[in-house]
This record gives C-alpha cells, structure tokens and sequence, in this order.
C-alpha cells in the first residue's frame, strides 16, 4: 500500500461501502428468515431491532430450540425442506465434477492439438449457449421421459452438467492457453506421454483455473431453476425449485422463504472457500525467464 | 555422442517459406553456435532438429540415422528452451529428475544423476526450492541440469543466456563452455549475440533469413568474411564500409573512393574499374601521420582500455578503435592508415568477397 493516510482513508471507506452494498441484501434476507410474520411487513423495516425467532427454520428445517439446547426433529410439514437442500447439494456437486473434468480433457485438446476445424470448435461449442434454455426445455423433457431420466438425480446432474460444459470448456481453454506450450514441448522431449505431461505438468499448473471453473459451475447448478423445474416431479427436488412452492393459494410464507434462502448460502459458501485457496494467480510463475 | 547432418532442409509454415536448403554437417562433440539476427530461423532449425516441428524437405540426420520422422522422446536429444519452460509446481529435484523419472529409472540412480548435475552446477542447495524461488541465473542452470542428467547424444540451446545481466551472461559463457569441455556432448547453440557465438563456439553457422550465410571457424569468420552481410554482423563495433572501385594506379592495383586512395596487395582478384566495397574493421585502423586516410574527429568514447574515435571522411562515418593515450578530441583533423592485409574487399553488386 502507498499513498498518503488520506488515500488509505479513503480507499478504506471505499471498500467498506462496496462491501456494504453487496452486503446488504443477504443481510435483510436473513433477518427476514428470523423475523415473526408481522415484523416481515413493518414499515419503516425492523433492520436490527425486531425480537427473534427461530419458528421458521423450525418448520423449514425441522430444528427447534428448546429447553434442552437444539433438537431436529425431521420429516412432516409441507415447508419442510432439508432433503431438498441435500438434493441441491448432491446435483450441484455431481455435475460439477462431472462438467469440470470433461471440461478440463476437453480444452486440453483444443488449446494442444491440432485437428481439423479446430477453430470452428470452440464457435459450436459456445452456439450451444446462444440459444434460450426455455427453447430446449419441452424437447428436453420428451427425452428425458422416453430416457427414464425424468425426476433422478442421474438425469439432473447430466442437464446441469451438459449446461456448465461451453463455459467451462472456454474457461479452461484459456488457463491452457496461458500455460506456455514449451513447457509441454520441454516434457516431450523429455520424453512424457501426452496424457503423463496432462496429468503431471499441466493439471497442477491448471489448479486455480480448475477451482475457478468449478465454483461458476457450482454456483450455475445451485441457482439453476427452468430444468430443475421440468425435468423433476416429486423425488428429486432444488432448492429454487422448492423456494417457489412458498408462494402458495393462501400468501407467501416470505420467513419461511427466507430460511431457505438463507441457509441455501451455507454449502454454496462452504464449496467456495474449500475451492478458493486454490484460486491462486500466476500460474506459471518460476517457468520462464522473468 | 553424435553427429548432426542437416541436408537440403526447407521449412515452410503454411505457404510461408521460412527456410531454404540449409546444408551442413556437425562432428561429434563439437560445439556448433547457429547465429543470426532475430527472425531468421534459428529456433525453427533447432526445433526441427529436436522433432517439435516437421521437416518440409530435406533430411535430418542424428548419428548415421535419418530422423525426419522420428518422436523426439527417441531422438537421443535434450533442449534447453528459450523461456527455460521449467515444471513450475516440481522442486528443483523433480525438475532435474522428470526425464529419467519418464524412463523408470530406479529411484536411488535418478538421486545420484540429479546430485551429479547439481554438483557441478552448483544447484545442490535448491534442489528443495520451486522454480519461483529461484534467481535467473539459477532458472537457467536448472535447465542445463535438465538437460544434462539425460546422457543426450546432442544439446540444443536456444539463446539460453539472453535474459541474464551482462555480467551473469559472461560467467555462464565460460561455465557453459567447460560444461561442454567436460563432457564432451555434441552442441548445437543458437544465439543472437555475436559475442557469444565468437567466444563459445568451435564453428559458427551464420544465417540470415532462412539461409546460411557462411559457416567457419570464429576466426575465420571475422578475418575472412565471404560477404559484406557476414562483415558487418560479426564483430563489435561494426566494420566500417565506403562504396569505390579498383583502379590501376602506378602499375598497382587501388581502392579509389571520393578522398580515399588505398593500395592493395598485387594478386587482388578484382578487376581494374571494378565497382567495389571495401570494409575496414575499426580495429584496424590505425593513426599515422602519413595515413592514407584524412577525417575529422566527431567524437571519441572511452570504452576502458580503447577509445573508439568517430570520424568523418569524406562524406562517410567511420569508427577507429585506437589504444586510450591515442586519444583525439572533436574537431581534430586525423590521419589513418589501414594495417597492413587487412583490407576487405567485397563486390558492389553480389556483395561477395573478391579479397
Ligand atoms: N509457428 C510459426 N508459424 C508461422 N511462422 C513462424 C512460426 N514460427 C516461426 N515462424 C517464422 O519463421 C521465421 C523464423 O523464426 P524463428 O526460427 O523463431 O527465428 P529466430 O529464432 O532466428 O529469431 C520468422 O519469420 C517467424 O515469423
Ligand atoms: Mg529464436
């Protein structure tokens, strides 16, 4: 850091405010989760001084606070929501991995090999994203019914996957592309296989591309909602395809939403920092001359 | 160990025609420095020497086998990059010790090849670092040790020292030379630096713009340049050039340009009225009184044990390389005379030597 202590100052205050702003929401969003029903609607709204409940976690979650500490008591209710977030995490994760490695293999190719119409490739692979979802989504579901896909968790984590795969291919192709191809020429000469430079040299090297790309794929799968809605029924549910079902014939059960909401951060937030400690900058410091 | 045969090589890219018939032979354990201006294909011959790009036409020939198809992996070579191109998530060790790793040698012979290499360049107290932790210097070493732990018939170096200071350049000059003495391995080095290629090779290859220029000895190369591009690339500072022609004065031969008049030795080759250049290095200029040569100085730069005097003479810049107590200051007028044999003269038109 340089400048004078006003600047410092003021590049503080700066990056508190931003912080704030970003802040914010998530900040009412849980207060709301931890609100009676009548202090949700207060105007002006009770930021900080509202008395609080645990009543809607309690219903969302089964858990309650009693006497004996906290107690979860699963199952009954229709606002009971716990597997659902279990789904959530099992499809997020799934295809996560699955989006990333085909990914990882996939952009390897293109940024290494030379084949015919390889630079057409990446175009096609990206026209897949071009088009709204919504368009596929009725063509989806006949396939996914005539597959049995329909309302598994295997069927979810290959559309989320399937999904991820354009962007991640691009992200990866270019943290390849960054990876100086002496250095693959150097291990060939070393006398490495293609898939030893891949797994020995080049995968390491790609680390913080990988962890970037998983975490835009997690996060894309945990909030995805079209197919999460058509593709499933009754078994296998998300928790933004569940989130909607607080909007009933009788109100919006908004604490209860909002308990979802909030808690739906926690195993988002918990991926995030186990990936981050990889998402290091300067891939190929040390390799080359300066 | 190895020779290298390179024979009517081309190499286009696309329909790029980057390199054309490129002949030449390197014996075994000799140490070949491939030199040239920048772009003129020095890295394209020595990555189509080590398999990483095709030949278009020609052969390439390793030993006494022709390789133009063969996998680099069993070419017998090892290549020092021009980034270097370490393994930067391996420690030193691993970085040294990859190779024979690849070929499933056992572990206790990979330790003591990779602690050979170290030794001798001075690397064994980081061999635990990653190449991040390392100086420039010793980024390089690494890549020799690389290279070396390999028993490679042949070395490629692609302009290994060219991010180096000047003073790092000069002691890895003379390391990577007893490098070379000590073990013996057939070289090919390619550099941009002229410095280089006179101080470290057994042969120079000269090339410009895909072709070779000429190929000889380091003296050879500087005192019997075949042409005026080779003239005035090698030595520092340049050769100095003035466009005239021979002429017959007093039953022998003459260099006549405007204000100059040169005798030449008497079994010159060229023609009477033969348009030529001559070049003078700055090195052999002397100052006499009874110089042929009248210029005035523009400007003297000390350099340490010489002063390099820019002149004018008549109509034309040149430098003298005198001794420091020879000394002139601008605006003096100077008399130089050319020692004696070491006129060099190349044709007008080809830009060939004719003496
Ligand atoms: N992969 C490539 N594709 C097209 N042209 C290339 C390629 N590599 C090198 N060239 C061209 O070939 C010529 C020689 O390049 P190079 O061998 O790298 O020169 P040097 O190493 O002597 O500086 C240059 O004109 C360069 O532009
Ligand atoms: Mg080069």
């Amino acid at each position: 850091m340089n400048g004078s202590f006003s600047t410092r100052m003021l590049r503080t205050i700066a990056a508190w405010v931003v912080v704030a702003v970003f802040f914010f929401p998530i900040y009412y969003w849980t207060s709301v989760a931890f609100k009676h029903g009548n202090d949700i609607f207060n105007r002006p709204p009770k930021l900080i001084a509202f008395t609080p409940t645990f009543d809607n976690f309690q219903k969302v979650f089964g858990i309650s606070l009693g006497s004996g500490g906290i107690t979860v008591t699963p199952g009954g209710g229709n606002f009971y929501m716990a597997p659902r977030v279990w789904d959530s995490i099992v499809i997020a994760t799934l295809s996560t991995v699955l989006a990333v490695a085909i990914a990882t293999l996939a952009a390897y190719a293109l940024s290494r090999m030379n084949f015919r119409g390889r630079h057409s490739f990446v175009g096609w692979v990206l026209s897949t994203r071009m088009m709204p979802p919504v368009a596929v989504a009725v063509p989806m579901f006949f396939i996914y019914k005539n597959f049995g896909l329909i309302d598994t968790y295997t069927g979810m984590v290959l559309i989320h996957a399937l999904m991820n795969l354009p962007l991640a291919v691009l992200l990866m192709k270019s943290f390849f592309d960054d990876i100086p191809s002496e250095i693959d020429e150097s291990a060939i000469v070393d006398g490495a296989s293609r898939f030893m430079i891949f797994r020995r040299i080049v995968l390491p090297m790609a680390k913080g591309g990988i962890a970037a790309t998983a975490v835009l794929c997690f996060i894309f799968s945990w909030t995805e909602f079209l197919f999460a809605l058509t593709l499933t029924t009754t078994s296998v549910k998300t928790v933004p395809v569940v989130s909607s079902t607080f909007v009933t014939s009788i109100g919006t059960a908004w604490g209860n939403m909002a308990a979802l909401g909030a808690a739906s951060i926690i195993p988002a937030f918990i991926f995030i920092l186990l990936v981050q400690k990889h998402l290091v900058r300067g891939l190929t410091m040390g390799s080359l001359k300066q | 160990m190895a020779t290298v045969e390179y024979r009517n090589i081309a190499k286009n890219f696309g329909h790029v025609e980057v390199m054309k018939d490129v002949s030449f032979g390197i014996a075994d354990r000799e140490f070949v420095v491939l030199l040239g201006p920048s772009g003129c294909g020095k890295t394209t011959l020595l990555r189509m020497t080590a398999g990483l790009e095709s030949v278009t036409n020609g052969d390439l020939l390793i030993g006494d086998r022709r390789v133009n198809d063969v996998h680099p992996r069993d070419r017998d070579i090892a290549m020092v990059f021009q980034n270097y191109a370490l393994y930067p998530t391996m420690k030193v060790f691993d970085n040294i010790g990859f190779s024979l790793e690849v070929a499933k040698v056992p572990k206790a012979e990979i330790r003591k090849k990779v602690e050979w290499a170290a030794e001798i360049l001075n690397l064994t107290p980081y061999l635990g670092r990653y190449p991040k932790e390392l100086s420039g210097g010793q980024r390089q070493r690494v890549a020799m040790g690389r290279a070396m732990v390999r028993n490679a018939a042949v070395f490629l170096f692609d302009e290994p020292l060219s991010n180096l200071d000047a003073k790092l350049r000069t002691h890895m000059r003379v390391e990577i030379r007893q490098l070379h003495n000590r073990l013996g391995t057939t070289t090919i080095y390619v550099t941009h630096d002229q410095i280089e290629a006179m101080t470290m090779a057994d042969k120079i290859v000269l090339m410009h713009a895909g072709r070779i220029m000429q190929i000889g000895t380091p003296d050879e190369v500087y005192e019997r340049p075949n042409s005026k591009y080779v003239a005035d690339f090698i030595g520092s500072p340049s050769m100095n050039f003035i466009a005239g022609a021979v002429e017959t004065a007093g039953g022998s031969p003459h260099f006549v340009a405007e204000g100059v008049s040169i005798g030449l030795s008497p079994e010159i080759k060229a023609k009477p009225g033969q348009k030529v250049i001559m070049g003078v290095r700055p090195h052999d200029l002397g100052i006499s009184d009874a110089g042929e040569i009248k210029g005035e100085v523009v400007l003297s730069e000390t350099t340490g044990a010489d002063v390099q005097i820019h002149l004018r003479v008549a109509g034309y810049d040149a430098v003298a390389v005198v001794p420091r107590d020879e000394r002139r200051n601008a605006g003096a007028a100077i008399n130089l005379s050319v020692l004696p044999g070491k006129v060099h003269l190349f044709d007008a038109a080809t830009e060939l030597r004719v003496a």
